[in-house]
């Protein structure tokens, strides 16, 4: 089968300033230009730091695949997230995707607090890509899967973290596209709710989609995922079947 | 599997159709954008409706506060200017007139200054999700655009309160609200993506607004710059438009040198703008 993402040679490289990653003011600048115009060494307003968050990432993947990408904290997985999600662009290497991508980075994104739920439903979809077509079509089964009914017109910000949670789940991954992408967002719920949105992640595969899936919780990466890719200070340092791959990864935390 | 699912040979239908992405260093080319700008229109209109509906459910005012704020002006200029120092005012009632420049204005005046912190303001979205841009900077002039309209329907009154009846130059009134949108979306825009690079735009803006207010015909008509200024004066893009929409409302002769000046300047603004925001938005997006 063919692949749906081609993966070639990533990598992303950060300008991290002295003054912790903010932008320079306009009144910088000019203190900066006037500087060097009068003579003084004005170097020291762009005393830049790089880092690279990820170095020669390659993989494919096929339809249908569920991937989980583990490693420690800082060790690139939300960037190559990003990356994948076109939200910030590599330093070098390319991407190539044949499909749409819907991402859940962050349990609700777009989400507004004081409009409602199924105000929300509608303003969610359409930040994720959806046609107002289309979420109509998919609205009841949203609502279904996310069991709000009977707080489908109450502002969100009442919501218990729970419905909250379900309802952001379920836009995203009633969205359907050829690749879903999935950052921690399963951390937060109960047990009931990872294996009610594990089932769906299951299904959503079986459709022949693509699943991306960040989790430190190898326990679902082991149920879930086909594969796994581990990442460790901004490279990929194993890429295969779970098992091994979790297992390399607890050995390198000194956990086995 | 063990099942055939039926949603497959629908996916594999949809994967045939689906569009082909590549990501890599190079800024993206501009005609894609504009595709992806215009597939997802729709969002444009929900991000309008957010920010409509969350206004109107927080704000006691309301709607009424759309209209106060270029009243409350008039009120003031009307006080100061006309009466204190006899401000010209073409012939039309000076209240008349000033609330017909001031509609237009506070509209540019707020869509500027919504519109530059509108990017850092959506940054939780920006951050998470890809979707064009461009779409934030715009629909934040949309909300003021529906405000517009609003203050319209007084100005319609004001109009019939001062006897001022129905005539064939009303109908170019619509001609410079769509400059004024235009240029409102491009300024804006511009600056929306500049405030992500310099995070001081915003502390200047307040200051530059004002300039541009009496740089503009808002207040005084545009017939008391002195000729030999005139020209250099009419490159304000916001000059020919405000004069312009006035001239339309009132039946008075409709400067066709500065009208035209007018909408090739901010055509021109908007076509730059179009073509640095995505690349610098995707060069800025790291600091955020």
């Amino acid at each position: 089968m063919l692949p749906i993402i081609q993966v070639r040679d990533v990598s992303k490289q950060y300008r991290v300033t002295r003054s912790a990653m903010v932008a320079p003011t306009l009144r910088e600048v000019f203190a900066a230009k006037i500087k060097s115009i009068v003579g003084e060494n004005g170097h020291s307003a762009y005393n830049d730091e790089l880092f690279w968050a990820l170095r020669g990432i390659t993989f494919d993947v096929r339809p249908g695949e569920i991937v989980g990408i583990i490693g420690r904290n800082g060790a690139g997985k939300s960037t190559l997230l990003k990356i994948i999600s076109r939200i910030v662009k590599p330093t070098s290497g390319e991407v190539n995707i044949f499909g749409r991508v819907g991402s859940l980075l962050e349990i609700g994104t777009g989400f507004h607090p004081d409009l409602s739920g199924r105000e929300n439903i509608f303003l969610n979809g359409a930040i994720l890509g959806m046609s107002r077509q289309e979420m109509r079509r998919k609205f009841d089964d949203i609502v279904g899967f996310a069991e709000v009914e009977t707080f489908l017109d109450t502002p969100v910000k009442y919501y218990s973290t729970g419905m909250y949670m379900r309802l952001a789940f379920a836009v995203a991954a009633h969205f359907e596209p050829e690749v879903l992408i999935l950052d921690e967002v399963l951390a937060v719920g109960d047990a009931a709710f990872q294996q009610k949105c594990l089932a769906k992640m299951k299904q959503v595969s079986a459709q022949g989609r693509t699943i991306f899936f960040v989790s430190h919780d190898m326990m679902s990466v082991r149920q879930f995922c086909s594969r796994a890719l581990l990442l460790e200070g901004g490279k990929l340092v194993a890429d295969g079947d779970v098992i091994p791959v979790i297992t390399s990864y607890l050995e390198s935390i000194g956990l086995q | 599997m063990s099942s055939v699912n039926p949603g497959t040979s629908e996916s594999v239908a949809a994967q045939s159709r689906s569009p082909f992405i590549k990501i890599d260093a190079r800024p993206s080319r501009l005609l894609p954008q504009l595709s992806d700008t215009w597939r997802q229109r729709e969002l444009l209109y929900f991000l309008v409706w957010r920010d409509l509906k969350v206004r109107y459910r927080q704000t006691f005012l309301g709607i009424a506060w759309v209209v106060l704020q270029p009243i409350l002006m008039t009120i003031v200029f009307t006080v100061f200017f006309s009466r204190l120092g006899h401000f010209q005012s073409d012939g039309v009632p000076y209240p008349l007139f000033a609330y017909a420049g001031l509609v237009p204005w506070t509209f540019i005046a707020n869509s500027v200054s919504a519109g530059s912190g509108s990017l850092l303001a959506n940054s939780s979205i920006i951050t998470k999700v890809y979707f064009p841009r461009v779409l934030i900077p715009i629909a934040t002039v949309g909300v003021r655009l529906v405000d517009l309209l609003v203050a319209c329907i007084v100005l319609i009154g004001l109009m019939a309160f001062y006897g001022i009846g129905m005539h064939a130059s009303l109908m170019l009134v619509p001609v410079f609200m769509i400059g004024a949108t235009l240029l409102a979306v491009a300024v804006g825009s511009w600056l929306s993506v500049l405030n992500l690079r310099y995070r001081d735009v915003g502390t200047l803006l307040p200051v530059l607004i004002q300039l541009w207010m009496f740089a503009s015909p808002i207040i005084y008509p545009a017939s008391t710059v002195p000729e030999a200024w005139r020209l250099l004066y009419s490159f304000n893009p916001l000059a020919g438009i405000v004069d312009g929409f006035r001239a339309a409302l009132f039946g008075l002769p409709v400067d066709w040198r500065g009208t035209l000046i007018a909408l090739t300047v901010t055509i021109a603004l908007l076509a730059y703008v179009i073509s640095i925001f995505n690349r610098w938005q995707e060069q800025l997006i790291d600091h955020l």
